[in-house]
């Protein structure tokens, strides 16, 4: 066990950059990545019961291309083994009971903050869309649908808008296949503009998980799969969330 | 990709005192602004002090704003949205009309300017022609958060993208990403001051390679590296 550690600590020591205080040593268990405790880690990043207001959820802007492909995998989640993922307002409430590792945890008296994409919150205008998981093939499905608030040239999305629902979808997928947590790195190859109020599908795959880090791509396409919009790589580091001290 | 190419546009089109006797090549000829009321809101400058504006970033823009007294930097002026004729025109030189949504138009806004102050990202660029330069300050505030209390990758993703794709469009004109590729070393507080600092690299026939990093405000800190790839578009080709 102390071994371990040590071992954890050197590996640790190269992601010096990410975790300010070396002496820190998280408890990593790679067990814990498969098992009993991915059952916790599902039921807290899935409640059952919840008052939080669920943003994945069709609306009245959802494009029907948008609304067809949501209703095929609600069939999958029935049949196939995959999970519809909620999107709460703030990360936070996607980890109650739950903190980053000591060292890196900042007070956040910051008031209202909002996960990023889902910054601007009126129907149809900012980012709409949907993340499906499927626990044993590591892979994602996001659907999503850029409103004119994401512009960038006249008429179709900002590049920025693509990158960051690519980076947020490898960021839950990276989460719940192994416990990733920040973004080690993203290269993204665009190849055409996506017009605002049109549906991208986007497939995420986990390549590999060496090292503490989780290896991700994704194909950013059209529905008929004529159009390739953009391909990426993300790599994640592995990281487990603490408990949060009883008050 | 087209990165803010809209914004760009507007950028080049509202740059005071034309550099003695050059104009960017490819670039459209610079009208004369007319001020009707509501295109004074969307003309409405954001790279200006408002009161979300921490003292990190009033202190950086004060320091930047010295450098270009003698004409080495130029403050970027930045717009919510472009123009009506300006949209036109960018519509009738690259994309095919008949492909083109009426509706939507009205609504749009320039991604990075659509927040209220200091809630999503504030910012300002500045940029050095002999030297090829393009640094942008940056505020992120709480509705960019990723893990808590800090600022979410694909945020630091879009003002990357936007300031190398800038300094890509100053020198070439209206450019569209092809590559976007960023390491993160440390993850960035929410509501801290960053710089980011691109520099073009080279340029191969319509390629330009443009690489930045993102350090605190003393330096001191590297929170991330990027390089980028822009190919400028040729107005022969439609993109759609």
């Amino acid at each position: 066990m102390i071994r371990r550690c040590f071992q954890v600590a050197a590996r640790l020591g190269h992601h010096r950059g990410l975790l300010e205080a070396p002496r820190i040593l998280p408890r990593l268990n790679p067990a814990s990545a498969f098992g009993s405790s991915t059952d916790s880690k599902f039921s807290r990043f899935l409640p059952e019961k919840t008052d939080l207001k669920d943003y994945a959820l069709p609306n009245a802007s959802w494009c029907s291309d948008m609304l067809s492909l949501y209703q095929e995998f609600l069939e999958k989640t029935k049949s196939s083994g995959w999970i519809k993922l909620p999107s709460f307002k703030s990360n936070r409430d996607h980890i109650q009971g739950l903190k980053l590792p000591s060292g890196l945890a900042v007070s956040s008296d910051k008031g209202d903050c909002r996960i990023f994409t889902r910054c601007i919150q009126v129907e149809g205008q900012g980012f709409e869309y949907v993340i499906f998981f499927q626990p044993t093939q590591k892979k994602s499905v996001c659907l999503f649908q850029p409103g004119p608030y994401l512009e960038g040239p006249p008429g179709f999305a900002h590049g920025g808008s693509l990158a960051a629902m690519m980076d947020e979808t490898f960021s839950k997928t990276a989460f719940l296949a192994g416990e990733g947590l920040f973004t080690l790195s993203l290269n993204i190859r665009f190849k055409n503009l996506i017009p605002v109020g049109s549906l991208v599908v986007m497939d995420v795959e986990v390549d590999k998980i060496e090292d503490q880090k989780l290896y991700m791509s994704c194909i950013a396409h059209s529905r008929d799969q004529q159009t390739v919009y953009a391909k990426s790589s993300g790599v994640f580091l592995q990281l487990q969330l603490e408990e949060e001290s009883p008050q | 990709m087209l990165r803010s190419c809209a914004a760009r546009l507007r950028t080049l089109w509202a740059l005071c005192r034309p550099p003695v006797g050059r104009r960017l090549p490819g670039s459209v000829p610079r009208p004369e602004l007319r001020s009707f009321s509501s295109e004074e809101v969307i003309l409405k400058d954001c790279s200006v002090p408002n009161p979300s504006w921490n003292k990190d970033l009033r202190l950086l823009f004060d320091q930047f704003m010295k450098k270009c007294e003698d004409g080495s930097w130029k403050r970027l002026p930045s717009y919510k949205r472009t123009p009506t004729e300006r949209i036109q025109d960018f519509k009738t030189r690259f994309l095919d009309p008949k492909l083109m949504k009426e509706e939507q138009m009205s609504q749009a806004q320039l991604f990075t300017r659509s927040f209220d102050d200091g809630l999503g990202f504030e910012y300002v660029m500045f940029y050095n022609d002999i030297e090829k330069r393009m640094v942008c300050l940056f505020q992120g505030g709480p509705y960019l958060e990723g893990p808590p209390g800090f600022i979410h990758g694909g945020a630091i993703a879009t003002m990357i993208d936007s300031t190398v794709g800038m300094c890509a469009m100053m020198a070439g004109g209206i450019v569209m990403t092809a590559n976007l590729n960023i390491n993160y070393k440390r993850p960035i507080p929410l509501c801290s001051v960053v710089m980011i600092n691109s520099q073009l690299d080279e340029v191969e026939g319509r390629k330009f390679f443009v690489s930045c990093n993102v350090q605190s405000v003393d330096e001191k800190t590297l929170y991330s590296e990027a390089t980028s790839l822009f190919i400028k578009l040729n107005p022969a080709k439609s993109l759609t």
